[in-house]
Parts: structure tokens; sequence; C-alpha cells
């Protein structure tokens, strides 16, 4: 675990090494997915990466919900521990961005709806703003959705996600500008918000356009993990 | 050096750290679009075949 390569931080390594375990579940490899296998154990960096991840950290249980939910076992008593102190320890802060406080409103809907009940109950959820979901202009709009794409995940319900969905052509034009600028992360990050769309215009390509992005991105993990969510949860670009 | 004097150091740095993820800046790029790019080229192909300023004619006396 956390393979670090040259000049990447500790925490990047973390982060990518579970975007790669998630992914690679998301795929239906791997055997059985759990969080607390794909962290390094005793590290600080452990609860840091699952905040980075947010929702993500938390998507394979997306797949299996009754199994995850039905009962506290071993490995996910170990994550709802793992999830709390990534909640607890980095909380948004007063000056904290609207991309931030949606993350981590993320990964607190995907703790409530996919892990067991916490007995000592969940932070509360901090206000977030969805106004600029309707006034951002389009370029702005897909990058803020695309960092934000961990919250495109059956189950979340979240204003977020229904203000995406009245931006559907923007998002598709933040798609285009994206794979042209061959920002690939932020292309597989609107890419799956457009596949939980129902209005996606067939000119776009979503799918050919996916199986490109995943290609061109190399060996990004994070990229791995959007075009492996798109396909698995929306049946796009697989 | 004392682990309890840096631990509030190392966990600020990596808050920080945290935050640049969650909230990254998008990559520097030149975006053009592809209309103004158009505009742009056939502004400039109109000014390379547009016939040359007229001169005045030479005549035998001068």
């Amino acid at each position: 675990m956390a393979e670090q390569a040259q000049g990447i931080s500790p925490l990047s390594a973390v982060v990518a090494d579970v975007a790669q375990g998630v992914a690679l579940a998301l795929r239906g490899g791997g055997g059985s997915y759990a969080l607390s296998d794909v962290l390094p154990p005793d590290e600080a960096v452990a609860p840091a990466a699952v905040r980075v991840l947010g929702a993500d950290a938390l998507a394979p249980y997306a797949l299996d919900r009754a199994a995850a939910t039905g009962g506290a076992t071993d490995r996910t008593t170990a994550d709802r521990a793992l999830v709390r102190a990534a909640l607890t320890a980095f909380a948004p802060g007063a000056d904290a961005s609207e991309v931030s406080l949606w993350s981590y409103r993320g990964l607190l809907a995907a703790a409530r709806a996919l892990l067991p009940a916490d007995p000592d109950g969940w932070p509360p959820e901090p206000p977030a703003a969805t106004a600029w979901t309707a006034t951002d202009p389009w370029p702005k709009l897909a990058h803020r959705a695309s960092q934000l794409a961990s919250l495109a995940l059956p189950g979340l319900d979240t204003p977020l996600a229904a203000g995406l969905a009245e931006r559907t052509d923007d998002l598709a034009r933040g798609f285009v500008r994206a794979v042209r600028r061959r920002d690939w992360l932020q292309a597989a990050g609107l890419g799956r918000w457009l596949a939980s769309a129902a209005d996606v215009p067939d000119t776009l390509g979503l799918d050919s356009g996916l199986v490109f992005v995943r290609q061109m991105s190399g060996t990004q993990p994070r990229v791995a993990l959007h075009v492996a969510a798109a396909a698995r949860f929306y049946g796009r670009g697989s | 050096m004392n682990s309890e004097l840096t631990a509030p150091v190392e966990s600020a740095v990596l808050a920080a750290e945290v935050e640049g993820l969650v909230d990254s800046a998008e990559p520097e790029g030149i975006y053009r679009d592809t209309r103004e790019c158009g505009g742009g080229l056939l502004l400039a192909g109109l000014l390379l075949i547009s016939p040359p300023t007229p001169r005045p004619t030479k005549t035998d006396a001068s």
C-alpha cells in the first residue's frame, strides 16, 4: 500500500491507492471491499484520504446496501470509525469553500446511507448553498461539479444533484471543453454526472467519450474510479 | 523535537493539504472558442486574398 511515487505527497499516494481499490471493487474485481482493508493501518493520513475521496470511499457499498448496513461486522465497525475520524478531524472551517462543504456533506450522506448506524450519532450537516448551481457560468460550474463527482452516487439524493440536473447542457459543454484541454480528471467527473442524468444529448457521444477519457488518462486512479462508477451505477461508457 | 509540539503544526499542514486536494484550482490553460478562432481565421484569409492597393500608373514622361 501507499506506493509513493516520486514527487507525490504521502497523502496523494494514499488517495491514489484507495481510489484504485475502489475502482477495482466497482469493476467487480479483488473480492469483497472494505475501506479499512485498502487504507494503511495506523497512519495519520488514512482519515485525510477518506476526507479527500468523500463519498467515493464508500461507493462499493452502494452495490450491496443490505450487506453493508445489515449488521455491524468487524469490517464495517472499523470503516465507521475511519469515516468518523475523517469527519471529525477534517470538518470544514468557517471559511470553507462550497466544494469543501458539499464534499463533506457527501461523505456524511454516504456514511448515513451505506454504513451501519453510529451509536454515537454522526456529526451535524454543515449548511451549504445551492444557488451557484443555477448562477455559475458554465466553465466554473463544470470545474466545481467535477470536483464533486463523488456525489453522483445512487441513493444520495442531495439538493446539489437536483441543481446540477437542471444544467445538463452546461455540464456537456464542460465535458467537451475538459476533453479538449486534456483535463482527464475533470472530464471523468463531468462524465459521471452526465451518466447519472436522463436528458444527455446523444450527439455528445458520452459512452465513447468516457472510454476515450479512460484510455487517454493512462494510470490516473481517480479518473478510473469516476469512469468505473459511471459504468457500474449508470451503465454508461462500458 | 517534541512530538507534542509538532503535532498541531503537522495536523494543520495536513488539513491544508486536504482542502487543497478537495478544492483544487483548475489547471492553467488557454481555451479558445471555436467560433472566435474561425472568425480570426476568416479575417486573416480575407486579408491575404485581398487585391493589392491600387498604385498610380507610370507614365513615359516621368
